[in-house]
């Protein structure tokens, strides 16, 4: 439960308050498990709100044509790892 | 009474509708018209399902059930519309005549370059609507539909206009790439069109009062406009026979509000007053109410006109008043 990495964190209080998700700690997602349709009950238009967050927060956008969205929208692992890449791909 | 409308094959078949549309384009429209005579029968003889559900919202529209020629000549407004998708796509609006009220709103809000959800139903002809997309630029009509329900007839109509299949986003896709396809289209100033009465399987939906007894209806429109951050204008392409139909624009709001902590009030208010206009749509021009299916859900007195009917789950906040069928 504890194995989030910094940018896994940041992701899971960015996905909290964005989402207004009261009574979730943003330290208890686990980067591994489901976000959508497990124990956090989050829905594709939470999905929507996340990826509006993500654009604000780090000044790109979350394409729906992305070949991988299911992977990638499929645990706070795997959106963290593709928002580090994103952005490192928009910063070189 | 109580299927579902996505577990309903299509009517026709491949065959029918490529046939339809060859006797359509080639004869004319007057000439193919004397075709939705033997499609009426075929839809009032072979499919009892639509037949009985075009009977339970007579009944519950005026309170007595309907008559044999009111099923038919419900049959003969959808075959209608149907045939008219063909010409509609292949030749425009020539030929027909269409009144539009309240493209105002919307074209001032386009030129502000803002993106619009326009929210319909299964009410008269979608397509009627999506022939206006030429006074807007390429692509700035967007119109979310399910490819998959109807595989014929979708192929049919986007070989007819490859350009208006292209303005589809096609809601049998992944859920977040339908919702992300949605932002992107609205951020870039389009006008997103989709039907609100109808959940898929697996959809949230709310029970609403509409005609005086409780449907589900889906809520995620309404969470996507919050979330969309966009007006919503309600739109109805109305058949009135003949050659003639009627598009309505009607600004619904300018931004839609959803607190996570008040959604089911905010929810139950917003599907209450949508639902009072679509009755009020429903009661002006019945013979375009076009969901064959037991629109109710779960609710068995197919007769049920009033208060004894309504007694199901209404949802927190919703409202019945005003809402029994007269």
């Amino acid at each position: 439960m504890n194995a989030q990495t910094p940018a896994e964190r940041e992701l899971a209080e960015l996905i909290v308050t964005s989402l207004n998700l009261e009574g979730v700690s943003a330290t208890a997602i686990a980067p591994d498990a489901p976000l959508f349709g497990g124990t956090l009950g989050l829905d594709s238009i939470d999905a929507l709100e996340i990826a509006l967050a993500v654009s604000r927060r780090y000044g790109f956008q979350l394409r729906s044509d992305h070949p991988d969205n299911r992977r990638i929208f499929g645990s706070l692992g795997a959106l963290a790892a593709h928002i580090e890449q994103q952005r490192s791909v928009s910063t070189a | 009474m109580n299927a579902h409308w996505q577990g309903r094959r299509e009517g026709g078949g491949r065959f029918a509708l490529w046939l339809i549309r060859g006797i359509g384009l080639h004869l004319g429209r007057p000439l193919a018209r004397l075709i939705l005579y033997p499609v009426t029968l075929y839809f009032f003889f072979r499919r009892g399902a639509e037949r009985r559900a075009t009977r339970q919202f007579y009944a519950r529209l005026q309170g007595r059930p309907a008559s044999a020629w009111q099923v038919m000549r419900q049959f003969h407004c959808y075959a209608a519309t149907t045939l008219d998708r063909v010409f509609l796509l292949a030749r425009g609006t020539h030929g027909f005549a269409i009144e539009v009220e309240g493209l105002e709103t919307l074209e001032a809000l386009h030129a502000e370059g803002r993106g619009v959800l326009l929210l319909g139903a299964h009410v008269g002809s979608f397509e009627a609507l999506r022939a206006l997309a030429g006074r807007f630029p390429q692509g700035r009509l967007r119109v979310l539909l399910d490819k998959a329900q109807t595989p014929a007839l979708t192929a049919l109509l986007e070989s007819l206009a490859p350009e208006v299949g292209a303005a589809v986003i096609d809601a049998s896709r992944d859920p977040t790439a339908i919702v992300l396809a949605l932002a992107e289209a609205t951020r870039e100033g389009a006008l997103v069109a989709l039907l609100a009465d109808r959940a898929r399987r697996g959809e949230a939906t709310r029970m609403t009062p509409f005609l005086g007894v409780p449907a589900p209806l889906p809520t995620s429109p309404w969470l996507l406009a919050a979330a969309l951050d966009v007006p919503v204008l309600l739109c109805f392409g109305l058949y009135l026979g003949g050659n003639r139909y009627r598009l309505l624009f009607e600004p619904f709001a300018d931004r839609v509000t959803m607190p996570r902590a008040q959604r089911a009030a905010a929810l139950d208010a917003a599907l209450t007053r949508f639902a009072a206009r679509l009755e009020a749509i429903a009661r002006t021009y019945p013979r375009n109410w076009f969901n064959f299916y037991d629109f109710w859900q779960a609710t068995a007195d197919a007769t049920g006109t009033g208060a004894g009917a309504a007694a199901g789950d209404a949802g927190a906040g919703a409202d019945p008043r005003g809402h029994a069928g007269s």
